[in-house]
């Protein structure tokens, strides 16, 4: 997994930008992400459906990963089994 | 290097249209104070101030934008002013080991790609890019949404609340102070506009006579009572993404509706609905964006940034143009506009008005790189400059007992 990649969330209309990564499996709503949707959706797992905030950015706590949401959804993030949390960003004016 | 170096620069490109919106709108709705401005002075004070230099491909000033040739024979601007957008470089570039502080390291990770691939994944991820051969994806111009009538009386003074930064946003309460308009400057605890900072004398000649209130957005109570201000307001000017309104609390659409008479100004990069409202856009990546840079290639055959954050200035006397005839429509709506479509509709204005004269001005800025800006008269500050915050008390009185 190369940063700059655009996961797709299995569970939900969640996607995201690998910021950074290592080795480990990135999910969304429990569900493995991939670049493409499968053709059938996975179910929600109610552990990780607090949903996803478009232009956050999603990080793990040794901050080996980050993700920044560019489509929100009903699921949310988690790397192996582990929650990501959001990471405090600035809001920013949209121009100039 | 020229040969010719001047005291003073070429002239500005787009100057001449801009004092023709200025003419008109002084015209259109009895405004000597605007009337008395022209094109040239509101789009290079800011260059002709500080001493800019024409730079071709990195943006003039601070240099934070630059323009950088693709695989596919395009040009990518990347302005890198924030060190939250460098962290993103690995992101765009595919590269985990990308080290942005290594000599050469951005522009040979951008001739890796093609442009159009860099502009597409550097908007998603949130930086501002743009494409010398893109086409505005928004109307410059936009009527977002509409709301009810409301009645004014001739005589009172209409109340203006401006939370945009910067220079595009607050050119436009700048120019509705020149049209005797109450403006209140809006800025965050937490996020003050920089450029009072940054740019001191800019700043002064922008956002003199406006009041200026500092609200926290944290607060529940201070945001409330700052959307009881914008109740009570004609004309809200704002330039966030629709994210970042939603995190302040603020729904415009809902309060367009609800506020008769409400003019809502929505500054953006590059469109303030669908997707392209996310996009972020400043000054000089939407002068690219809007075909400006690239106008000028095909005159000189070199590419580079043309004025200084060019899409700033035009926009702003846009905004208050639209604002203006918002207002004696009387009805409230939301507009949206969009800096690199505003840039890319005063290029076609001009072209269809005087060709030659343009061309020959896009020429002369081209070949004139290590020249100075041109020099504009220095405008004297006429209204007072208020204090951050000093205002608060009077236009948001509920906060004031606690």
């Amino acid at each position: 997994m190369k940063p700059g990649t655009r996961l797709k969330s299995a569970a939900c209309d969640t996607e995201v930008m690998v910021i950074r990564c290592a080795d480990g499996q990135i999910e969304c709503g429990g569900a493995p992400m991939g670049e493409a949707k499968p053709a059938e959706a996975a179910p929600l797992s109610s552990d990780f459906s607090a949903g996803t905030l478009m232009g956050k950015r999603y990080v793990d706590a040794d901050g080996k990963y980050e993700l920044l949401c560019v489509k929100p959804g009903k699921g949310s993030l988690s790397v192996d089994g582990v929650a990501l949390v959001v990471k405090d960003a600035k809001p920013l004016p949209a121009s100039d | 290097m020229p040969t010719d170096i001047q005291p003073s620069g070429p002239a500005l490109p787009l100057a001449r249209w801009a004092g023709r919106q200025l003419r008109a709108m002084a015209h259109d709705y009895g405004l000597p104070a605007i009337a008395a401005l022209d094109g040239a002075t509101l789009m290079g004070e800011r260059g002709s101030n500080n001493g800019y230099t024409i730079s071709g491909r990195t943006s003039a000033g601070l240099g934070g934008s630059r323009l950088l040739p693709t695989r596919d024979g395009g040009w990518f601007a990347l302005t890198l002013i924030r060190d939250i957008d460098r962290e993103l470089l690995p992101a765009l570039f595919c590269d985990a080991g990308f080290d942005h502080t290594a000599e050469g390291a951005i522009d040979a990770a951008v001739v890796r790609f093609d442009c159009a691939e860099l502009v597409e994944r550097g908007r998603a991820l949130g930086l501002p890019v743009a494409s010398a051969d893109e086409f505005p994806a928004s109307p410059p111009v936009e009527v977002m949404v509409q709301g009810e009538h409301r009645q004014r009386v001739g005589g009172d003074r209409r109340l203006v609340i401006d939370l945009s930064a910067i220079w595009a946003g607050p050119l436009a309460g700048h120019l509705f102070w020149q049209a005797d308009m109450e403006v209140v400057k809006v800025e965050s605890r937490t996020r003050p506009d920089l450029i009072r900072r940054d740019d001191p004398a800019t700043f002064d000649l922008i956002n003199q006579g406006k009041a200026n209130i500092l609200v926290d957005f944290a607060s529940e109570q201070e945001k409330a009572a700052l959307i009881a201000l914008i109740r009570r307001a004609d004309v809200v000017i704002e330039s966030s993404r629709p994210r970042a309104l939603r995190h302040l609390g603020i729904d415009a659409d809902a309060l367009v509706r609800e506020v008769p008479g409400l003019v809502w100004l929505s500054v953006t990069g590059h469109g303030a609905s669908e997707e392209p409202a996310n996009w972020v856009g400043i000054g000089n990546d939407c002068g690219v964006a809007g075909g400006l840079s690239r106008a000028m290639a095909e005159l000189t055959g070199e590419i580079g940034y043309v004025g200084d954050a060019i899409a700033d200035p035009l926009t702003g006397i846009v905004a208050a143009r639209e604002g203006l005839a918002a207002l004696r429509s009387g009805k409230a709506q939301r507009i949206g506009l969009s800096m690199s479509a505003i840039v890319a509709m005063a290029l076609a204005e001009e072209q269809a008005h005087d060709r030659a004269a343009l061309d020959a001005e896009l020429r002369a800025w081209g070949t004139s790189v290590g020249a100075p800006f041109p020099n504009v008269p220095r405008r004297a500050i006429q209204g007072e400059v208020r204090a951050t915050g000093a205002d608060t008390a009077r236009y948001l009185p509920e906060l004031a007992q606690c």
